[in-house]
């Protein structure tokens, strides 16, 4: 090759292709294993079933990696990026090389889910795009996935190993497309949406309007004021960068309480959601806050705006309890 | 001194306290005031060595609130500190996620006094 940089002095971000238990074993124990006789750290983020397989393929090389739960800690896909630069800064840095494995995205993950963690693995790209070498392992699992997934994965993946095979994707969009604004549309809302049109007069009034929804909607009382702080920071943003005004809708879906956000300003940083706040009290928190309250956080650019809608759970039990809103 | 707020508008009420010296909060802080807030609280603060601030009526408070809170810390010369007491659970959530949580000049009191 004539790159002026070697491929392993980067970060390299691949899509492993498997079929089956075993094919995943093979994609994945020699990687982990080659790292640990590198010396290099190494991070495993997978489904706790997954963990066990490993823990067990790995035998007493097992106890020196490292691993945590994807349904922890990508419940919420923006919160991954966050979890791997925790990785990366804590033990890696002057060239020390690490690899991680992380599966995001299994069979069954809801649509609106798997639309934010093929976000999140376009993102990927755009976050550590720097010198820090170090090599990411993404599991798709074709046996069950829908083919549009795979597709998917070729162009948030510079490199895709298939049948043994690791290969440079033809279809990688590139680093610079994989931070580009996102416009894929959302779900429109089955049910009745109230909505409130706001600004810097009616905040106060928002958020008690939006407490009352969360209440009756089945949220507990401290959730709900959680909720109001997320909803409340939205707002903020676009009273202040998003043309001062905008407009709030809340509905429900099945067990979530959704709430989306629109305005007319312009979301044109990829990583903003996702970069832990600085030391400096003026460095922005509002959608850092955001991604830690709410389960699922989508973020749109429009032609003419901003939509950011934001999901989080009803507890069923609690709900029980309560009369149904009309 | 008299009984005279120290902060006032339509959500927010800011009065002093003696035993510990310091200040009460009832309302809500959010973008629309917390300028203002932060502005009188430095000039509340002047006169007194660790300020105890009871934030228990405080039932909203926004990172701009928080944020102003935290930049007079910052600016308390070394040793001095404000005083939290009857933190709100929605406060505490935000600030221990944005990373306020261990300023070492904005800190939970542990004086144990209910502030008169």
């Amino acid at each position: 090759m004539s790159a002026a940089i070697d491929p392993a002095d980067k970060f390299r971000h691949e899509a492993l292709l498997y079929r089956g238990w075993a094919d995943f074993v093979a994609g994945t124990v020699p990687f982990i294993k080659e790292g640990l006789r590198a010396g290099e750290p190494v991070l495993v983020v997978e489904s706790a079933e997954k963990i066990g397989l490993l823990y067990n393929a790995l035998d007493d090389e097992a106890g020196r990696v490292l691993f945590a739960d994807m349904s922890e800690v990508g419940a919420n896909p923006a919160r991954i990026i966050p979890a791997w630069r925790e990785f990366v800064t804590r033990h890696g840095g002057h060239g020390k090389r690490l690899r991680g494995i992380g599966e995001p995205i299994w069979y069954g993950r809801p649509t609106d889910e798997l639309v934010e963690c093929q976000r999140h693995e376009s993102l990927l790209n755009v976050a550590f795009d720097g010198r820090q070498p170090w090599r990411l392992l993404c599991p798709y699992d074709v046996g069950h996935l829908d083919e549009s997934v795979i597709e998917e994965a070729r162009r948030s993946h510079e490199y895709v190993i298939e049948d043994g095979e690791m290969q440079i994707s033809r279809e990688f969009r590139g680093v610079e497309a994989c931070g580009a604004p996102l416009d894929t549309p959302l779900e429109a809302p089955k049910t009745g949406v109230q909505t409130v049109r706001f600004d810097r007069d009616s905040l106060f009034g928002l958020r008690a309007e939006v407490t009352r929804y969360a209440i009756a909607a089945g949220l507990s009382a401290a959730r709900a004021s959680q909720l109001v702080s997320a909803v409340n920071e939205v707002a903020t943003n676009s009273i202040l960068h998003g043309g001062g005004q905008g407009t709030l809708g809340m509905w429900r879906d099945s067990n979530n309480l959704v709430i989306e956000v629109r305005d007319a300003g312009t979301y044109d940083r990829p990583l903003a959601d996702r970069e832990r706040p600085g030391p400096h009290s003026s460095d922005p928190r509002g959608l850092w806050l955001v991604n830690h309250i709410c389960d699922l956080v989508q973020i749109r650019t429009l032609v003419d705006g901003t939509i950011v809608r934001l999901r989080v759970k009803i507890d069923p039990e609690r709900h029980l309890h309560l009369v149904p809103m009309e | 001194m008299g009984d005279s707020p120290v902060y006032a508008d339509k959500h927010l009420v800011v009065t002093r306290t003696s035993e510990p010296a310091g200040l009460r909060f009832a309302g809500e802080i959010d973008i629309t005031n917390s300028d203002a807030v932060g502005q009188s609280l430095r000039l509340a603060f002047l006169d007194t060595e660790n300020p105890h601030l009871d934030l228990s009526g405080l039932s909203f408070c926004d990172i701009s609130g928080i944020r102003a809170l935290v930049d007079i810390a910052l600016e308390l010369d070394h040793g001095r500190s404000l005083l939290l007491h009857g933190l709100p659970e929605q406060l505490e959530k935000v600030m221990r996620v944005t990373g306020w949580s261990e300023l070492p000049s904005l800190a939970l009191c542990m004086c144990g006094a209910d502030l008169p």
